[in-house]
């Protein structure tokens, strides 16, 4: 077994001095080995959504109780879980997947606010956060607070209540976990608790879209009726709105990125441990630079974090 | 170390190759298309870059210029597997 290992990691006679596992038909091998893994995880995520897919640990009443948890530290009254709002939450995650964007406004025109009213919320102030690529509540919520603008939303004492919806789907390209969080308030904002906290104005006309600090005035003219839009039956839901706790057999994401981490890691390590064996030895062969392999993967490592992170708009 | 001041060079223009890839990566996030798309130049990029450092130095054999390509795929290969497994 020692020895094998050995074989495998580092250069020696058996292996012609170089790494078993730098040879060119294990690199071919594991390459083939990867795509033929990604096809398959592919397949299992659309077929075996049960077996292989996204899942997330984001509960309604996680993100209320840990929005409210910052809210009372900035000495803001805490928000009430909105029936309404939550309607609206959910019938703009459906609409974002329907219609395959990120972004406030649909590229039709439509905006939170007609969600907000066709849910039946008469809203005088109304704000959304989104964000995508979560699993759990605490990483969404903190990378809310951490953006000026949706903390603002998050502290602001101009909402009273608040609605979240929580849907898996196919978003630009990318199976991911959308959580879309509303808040409105039907009355005028009053005294603010908090001395910092600007007292909101009764009438505030202004959309600041596509911030997500976004304020409204009731429209008495406009009653849009705009109903939940149903997801297409393309895609395939793994998580009921609100919930999120339907747990797949394997989580595709956490697996397919440990994996990766994993062998990257190791190829970096072979490499170096090749690099000073070769140095010291005075060993001379016509093959690449493994600093320049070296480089490459610590490059892939770092797109792989790009790629798992969550994202917040 | 002497090898390394020898090609100082080129490590800055690979440094260069992947910085500017890696914060199109991140501009493009979150969506993955353009991600795919920004990855797989970047991977072409630098199996080019290899094969030019070679040959520059006159070192290239069609050894080295299978390694580069294999390496690059395994690179490709790899985050092939992650987004099809959902990351």
């Amino acid at each position: 077994m020692t020895r094998f290992l050995k074989h495998l990691l580092l250069p020696r006679e058996s292996n012609n001095y170089r790494a078993r596992l730098l040879h060119h038909k294990i690199l071919l091998a594991l390459t083939l080995f990867f795509f033929s893994a990604g096809l398959l995880m592919s397949f299992l995520r659309t077929n075996y959504p049960s077996v292989l897919g996204t899942y997330s640990n984001i509960s309604q009443e996680a993100l209320l109780s840990l929005t409210n948890q910052d809210r009372q530290a900035a000495g803001v009254p805490p928000l009430s879980l909105n029936s309404e709002l939550s309607q609206a939450a959910a019938g703009k995650a459906a609409d974002m997947f329907a219609k395959d964007y990120w972004a406030h406004i649909a590229p039709d025109g439509t905006t939170p606010w007609d969600f907000i009213k066709g849910a039946g919320y008469n809203y005088i102030y109304a704000g959304e956060n989104l964000a995508r690529g979560y699993t759990t509540p605490d990483a969404v919520v903190n990378a809310w607070m951490a953006s000026p603008s949706h903390r603002e939303n998050m502290l602001s004492p101009k909402y009273n209540d608040v609605g979240f919806a929580v849907e898996t789907g196919n978003l630009t390209g990318e199976n991911t976990v959308l959580i879309v969080e509303m808040f409105g308030s039907t009355t005028f904002a009053t005294k603010t608790v908090s001395p910092q906290q600007e007292t909101a104005q009764p009438v505030q006309v202004a959309q600041a879209l596509p911030t997500p600090t976004v304020g409204e005035a009731i429209n008495s003219t406009a009653s849009q009726t705009l109903a939940v839009q149903k997801i297409g039956s393309n895609q395939k839901l793994a998580v009921n709105a609100g919930t999120g706790l339907k747990q797949p057999l394997v989580n595709g994401a956490t697996f397919s990125v440990l994996s990766a981490r994993m062998i990257i890691g190791l190829f970096i390590f072979v490499l170096i441990l090749d690099m000073i064996v070769i140095e010291r030895r005075k060993i001379i062969r016509f093959v690449g630079h493994n600093l320049d392999h070296v480089i490459f993967f610590s490059l892939l490592l770092l797109i792989i974090l790009i790629l798992a992170r969550g994202a917040i708009l | 170390m002497k090898k390394l001041k020898k090609h100082i060079g080129y490590y800055l223009s690979l440094l260069a190759i992947f910085t500017t890839g890696f914060l199109l990566t991140v501009y493009t996030s979150p969506n993955l298309n353009l991600q795919k798309l920004t990855v797989t130049l970047t991977i072409i990029a630098y199996v080019l870059w290899g094969i030019f450092h070679h040959f520059i130095n006159h070192e290239l054999t069609k050894r080295i210029v299978i390694e580069y390509s294999l390496i690059g795929l395994l690179g490709l290969s790899i985050l092939f597997f992650v987004i099809e497994g959902g990351a």
